[in-house]
């Protein structure tokens, strides 16, 4: 299983464990050196005692054995050993241990500098052998005539020492390490353990909360306080989907709520019309039938509403670019409102020059000025005016038209361009069915132009930016034909 | 009967305002929830047929108020909204029924008259006294067999009557169960109403079902009683 916790259990274990072993072994190491160099200056210093005993003279050679110095080397259990050699490889004196039979391996350093080397005894245990090859000192008792040169006779010492007691200690050591070592391998690997979990805690408690969500508790979020601060950034994310998921879940929620009432009721409508007629046939009204006309016209006016967006939406509309002038398509769009804008006193006040023109698609562009003007004329306050300008953009021309409303708050704002929102929860108005704006913004959309809101104290201003002006596109026609 | 019908379709407010008439109740109609709390308020209907989203006041919000107002006339609510949790929150806030749109008439229809049924504590949609029947289900009224022709009023009157036998039915309240809000009511209306009732429902020597009960208003025994 791929599990981080499991992971850096098992990683810091057996790092630490590693980690355990290299210093155990070197401490072991660093001991034994130090323990067989401590035994061989305990060599030195014997094997310096036994050269000391050997002296010369014209005589010959001679090996003083001294009783204080000699037990080790005659003592019957595990003795030690030494041979003495003269330089014509004869045997000069050995050890009353060391039968005439056995030789000791013949090594050797300077008397300052010995050779050290394990071997095996002839007892046959095992042993440290130390040799020297020195010019022993002259005879005092027998001083050399006078005239005669210096003695510069040179034997050879090697001596052996049993080294079970070094042996043991070194076993001592390597048992103690091994299970001080064994201990703490179990302890760190118990420490780990509970470190590890300690320190995942909170991605478990994270992991356990996020198991806790599904579609129907999307208003829960991440706690974010007493959170480690690597994990904050994660929990703020999380937290930041979550508000987009349970936003757009509300949104496709109430556009389903909506749908269903926009479809429902003139379904509703049209069946009880026709019910109630075919029940008393007798009093079937020319109403009854207009009625039904009327409700057959609205559901076809969203079904419409609902393919030009599916169109919009899956690019399907083919925009034919040509000059448009703006004024003119304006008032040819506000026409069909003119009527019911008198009815509320409303004015028009058209700040756009008369050869302002735009290279966009004459239909679709008329199309997003009556949806925006329709709105504007039923949602305007009585008596107030709707304006519309023309200002630069950068390179590009965009439209402002704007108008009084008195029912939007700033909150309604972004869901203004929603399919099927009304600001009437009730939604009322058998004639808009929150269609429109949403349209609107799809049209500009295949159009590369964008269509935003934004709300002024009581005044809704509708900015369709991005427009290419005709100059503009002349430009670029002039350049691509140059190019 | 007389029912109070708030919905703010228009188209719906017609249709089924008219066809609610023709099955021979009294409606009256509202097109937003303040309006229509205000009339629920005012008058005794019999069932009150409530739309979800409303202007001014949303249906739900209305039938907590007139719940907290310890009114009991049962309402059936009438939308669009048909979610579980809709549902359980209409009833919950104290709907008796829930209909969601679009909707039979005829279910509708039946509903209503369930409702009204049990706003007189009685589930057969026959009464019977004597050998007067009366069919709330199929609205035809028969004494021996033989079928009265009734208008739709009169039926509705006859069978207020016929639900509340046993009980002195005051004019006022006739008025206010059988006749919708704004019906230009004379001081004798309900009066040559039960008089022409009274007639058409008479048999040869036998006395009259409907008793007038002088200065009280009128009465048909409870001949189970």
């Amino acid at each position: 299983m791929n599990s981080i916790q499991k992971r850096l259990i098992i990683t810091l274990g057996a790092i630490c464990c590693l980690l355990w072993c290299a210093g155990s072994i070197a401490a072991y190491l660093a001991t034994r050196a130090g323990l067989i160099s401590e035994f061989d200056s305990a060599l030195k210093t014997d094997i310096q005692a036994l050269a000391n005993m050997t002296e010369q003279s014209e005589a010959g050679l001679k090996f003083d054995a001294t009783g204080e110095f000699m037990p080790k080397f005659q003592r019957e259990e595990n003795p030690d050993y030494f041979q003495l050699w003269q330089d014509d490889g004869s045997t000069l004196y050995r050890s009353p241990s060391l039968s005439e039979d056995r030789d000791l391996p013949q090594q050797f350093g300077r008397l300052q500098s010995p050779r050290y080397w394990n071997v095996k005894l002839p007892d046959g245990s095992n042993g440290r052998a130390v040799g020297i090859r020195f010019a022993p000192k002259e005879d005092e008792d027998t001083p050399r005539s006078p005239g005669s040169p210096p003695l510069t006779k040179e034997v050879t010492i090697v001596a052996g020492f049993h080294r079970a007691e070094l042996d043991n200690r070194l076993s001592y050591l390597g048992i103690v390490l091994l299970l001080v070592g064994a201990v703490l391998a179990a302890a760190t690997t118990v420490a780990v353990n509970a470190v590890v979990r300690r320190g995942l805690r909170p991605l478990s408690i994270l992991a356990q909360h996020a198991e806790t969500i599904d579609a129907s508790s999307l208003q829960l979020r991440f706690p974010t306080t007493n959170l480690p601060i690597e994990l904050q950034p994660i929990a703020q994310r999380l937290n930041d989907l979550l508000t987009r998921l349970e936003a757009s879940f509300t949104r496709e929620r109430r556009f389903s709520a909506d749908v269903a009432h926009e479809l429902r009721t003139p379904i509703a409508e049209l069946r009880t019309v026709a019910e109630v007629a075919l029940k008393w046939p007798d009093d079937l009204s020319e109403q009854a039938l207009k009625e039904a006309l009327n409700i057959a016209l609205q559901m076809e006016s969203i079904a419409n509403g609902l393919m030009a967006l599916a169109r919009c939406e899956g690019s399907l509309l083919s925009p034919s670019p040509e000059r448009v002038p703006l004024a003119s398509l304006f008032q040819e769009a506000y026409h069909p409102f003119e009527a019911k804008a008198c009815e509320k006193q409303l004015s028009v006040s058209l700040d756009v020059p008369n050869d302002a023109c735009w290279f966009t698609d004459r239909t679709i562009l008329r199309s997003i000025f009556s949806n925006l003007l329709s709105n504007a004329v039923d949602n305007s306050r009585p008596a107030s005016s709707i304006k519309a300008r023309v200002e630069k953009n950068g390179t590009g021309e965009r439209l402002l038209i704007s108008n009084t409303n008195d029912a939007l708050v700033t909150d309604d704002i972004p869901h203004l361009f929603e399919r099927f929102w009304q600001k009437d929860a009730a939604r009322s108005s058998p004639d808009h069915c929150g269609l429109g704006l949403a349209l609107a913004r799809a049209y500009a959309q295949s159009l590369g132009m964008k269509l935003d809101a934004e709300l002024n104290h009581t005044e809704i201003v509708f900015t369709l930016s991005e427009a290419t002006p005709c100059d503009r596109q002349k430009a670029d026609s002039a350049f691509l034909n140059w190019s | 009967m007389r029912l109070l019908l708030i919905e703010d379709s228009a188209r719906l407010q017609a249709s089924v305002g008219r066809g609610l008439r023709k099955a021979g109740y009294a409606v009256d109609v509202r097109g937003d929830g303040e309006e229509g709390l205000w009339l629920a308020e005012s008058n005794e209907y019999d069932a009150i047929i409530l739309d979800l989203m409303l202007p001014k006041l949303d249906g739900l919000a209305l039938l907590r108020r007139l719940r907290a107002n310890k009114n009991g006339t049962h309402v059936l609510i009438l939308t669009a909204k048909d979610t579980v949790e809709n549902r359980v929150d209409g009833l919950q806030a104290g709907a008796d029924d829930y209909l969601v749109k679009p909707f039979a008439f005829e279910e509708l229809l039946a509903r209503v008259q369930s409702l009204c049924r049990r706003s007189y504590q009685s589930k057969n949609p026959k009464i019977d006294i004597g050998d007067l029947e009366i069919d709330t289900v199929t609205r035809v009224a028969s004494r021996k067999g033989k079928q009265i022709e009734l208008t739709p009023r009169e039926f509705m009157l006859l069978e207020y009557l016929a639900l509340r036998r046993g009980q002195t039915v005051s004019r006022t309240q006739i008025e206010a169960h059988i006749y919708p809000d704004g019906a230009d009511l004379m001081s004798n209306t309900v009066d040559s109403a039960v008089c022409i009732l009274r007639k058409k429902i008479s048999r040869e020597g036998t006395p009259p079902l409907i008793q007038t009960r002088r200065g009280m208003g009128y009465v048909i025994p409870d001949q189970s009683r």
